[in-house]
């Protein structure tokens, strides 16, 4: 037997015209790239951190 | 393929000719995500539009330049309904990739139609006042607005999808199995989609899970024999034969030919009888109008008859008129005649003159008495002298062979003198010669007959016997 309750959480508003500015300048785009530059960013910079401690 | 940190077209090798990075983790990222988008690709072919959902979003989260994913997900989303989340992807891969974008197309497909853009526009205002209803738990007014949602657009999977779950909630297993299934026809692989179908099925009659309940009713006809045997039920075709099955071709003739007997003995006797009808009608219209027309002839007839009436009536009275004329004119004439001979006994041109205009045998019997009198005393004064003057000229005219002028005025001197036998023979004469034998044989009988034993006799007789001789 389904949850009624349960299962109207599942849907969401769908998105208005009037909505989609905001909606594209919100988006999200990074890619897994992005993420690995970053990643390597935050590596070197630890690097870098590490060594002026020493 | 370009770098992804300076944008230099990279060559086979995994180093960046612009920067000198490493790009062979990036080409491998390239590489998934070109398989994520091959993958969303084939099931959006087989409409599994959730499953082609997930493998583009996963593609683009391998690759956010993968513009060919990017529009494929804006696509997908537009024939699920989600036109804004739709056109959200063709914006973004419009700015990654300005030139030679298949977005563009489809941005202005929906742009260059404004009422379609104010439709998908009230669909979705309308699916998200139905989701407040049914937070409101106004379940019915959510039902009613996703109805007119889905009217607007039937492609709206969250619309039907919401409307499965309200008549779950309401009993109807039927229509929600129906919505349902609308739902996997739009979206093979929407797992929602498929739980509530399930949930349906388990909801409906046991036995007729793939069956709605309207189903079984119109199922459940003479076609087939059910029984239960223990837990099972048991569906038996009904055997049929042959005559049966060929009934209803029998019931076609049999309706056609009823048809026809009905249109014959109850349709068309009527339309006769009608058609009858008006024509008797007509006929009477145009029989009254040709009495009407004959009366009117009658009538006139009447008129004709009453008008020659009173034409010959007046005619009549013109001829009396006319008697009445020459009566008074002759009378004038011999006052007028009355009056020289008293002026002056001698003028006897004037007389002569004025009693030209009086004929005795026009007048006839219309003169008084009187008249005769006063004519017949003139005639007794003057008579001889005006015969004298008119048997001159008369004479002259016969001598220069004028036979018309002579006739004239030798019938005056004759009528105003008739005992002067020559007046007479050349009267005679001038008639012979100027060809009117009857009259010139009367003349010569009046010589022969008033003066016999005169030379003229003799030789009017002898003339008489020329005429009668040439056979006249």
């Amino acid at each position: 037997m389904l949850n009624f309750e349960e299962e109207l959480k599942k849907f969401k508003p769908s998105l208005e015209i009037e909505d989609a500015e905001d909606i594209i300048y919100n988006q999200d785009l990074d890619d897994m790239s992005d993420v690995l530059v970053r990643l390597l960013k935050d590596a070197g910079q630890g690097t870098d951190n590490q060594r002026r401690t020493k | 393929m370009k770098c992804n940190r300076c944008g230099t077209e990279l060559n086979k090798g995994d180093i960046c000719p612009g920067c000198g990075a490493n790009v062979r983790t990036y080409r491998r990222l390239v590489s998934l995500s070109n398989v994520y988008y091959n993958d969303g690709l084939e099931r959006a072919g087989v409409r599994d539009l959730t499953g082609a959902t997930e493998a583009l979003k996963q593609s683009l989260k391998l690759d956010k330049n993968n513009i060919d994913a990017r529009n494929l997900l804006g696509l997908i989303y537009y024939e699920t309904g989600e036109v804004v989340a739709a056109l959200s992807e063709w914006v973004i891969s419009k700015n990654l990739k300005a030139e030679d974008n298949v977005a563009d197309y489809y941005m202005d497909t929906v742009r260059n139609s404004p009422s379609k853009l104010d439709d998908i526009n009230q669909t979705i205002k309308k699916f998200n006042i139905a989701l407040n209803y049914c937070h409101q738990d106004s379940l019915d007014l959510a039902v009613i607005q996703l109805k007119k949602v889905l009217s607007l657009n039937s492609g709206f999977i969250k619309a039907h999808l919401l409307l499965c779950l309200l008549y779950l909630k309401g009993g109807n297993w039927d229509r929600a199995k129906i919505e349902a299934q609308k739902s996997l026809k739009l979206d093979t692989g929407n797992v929602l989609a498929k739980k509530y179908l399930k949930e349906a099925d388990s909801m409906l009659l046991p036995g007729e899970s793939g069956k709605l309940v309207s189903d079984i009713a119109a199922a459940d006809s003479d076609d087939v024999i059910r029984y239960n045997s223990g837990n099972e039920m048991i569906i038996q075709p009904v055997k049929k034969s042959a005559i049966t099955r060929t009934g209803s071709i029998w019931g076609i003739v049999l309706g056609i030919v009823l048809g026809l007997a009905a249109a014959c003995f109850l349709i068309l006797p009527q339309r006769i009888v009608s058609i009858n009808s008006s024509n008797q009608q007509k006929i009477t219209q145009i029989s009254e109008e040709s009495d009407a027309k004959s009366a009117k002839i009658n009538e006139y007839e009447q008129q004709i008859a009453t008008l020659q009436t009173q034409i010959d009536t007046l005619q009549t009275q013109v001829t009396d008129y006319e008697g009445v004329d020459s009566t008074s004119a002759a009378m004038n004439s011999l006052m007028k005649a009355v009056s020289i001979y008293l002026a002056n006994p001698s003028d006897v041109e004037g007389m002569a003159k004025a009693l030209s205009k009086v004929d005795l045998d026009a007048i006839g019997d219309d003169v008084s008495p009187e008249f005769k009198s006063l004519y017949d005393s003139l005639m007794s004064l003057v008579g001889p002298q005006l015969a004298t003057s008119y048997y001159n000229t008369g004479y002259e005219a016969y001598k220069s062979d004028d036979y018309e002028t002579a006739i004239a005025n030798l019938s005056k001197a004759y009528q105003y003198n008739s005992g002067d036998v020559n007046t007479l023979y050349y009267l005679a004469n001038s008639y012979y010669a100027n060809g009117d034998i009857d009259k010139a044989k009367e003349s010569y009988d009046l010589v022969v007959n008033n003066f016999p034993n005169t030379q003229s006799a003799q030789a009017a007789q002898t003339k008489l016997a020329e005429i009668n001789n040439s056979g006249n």
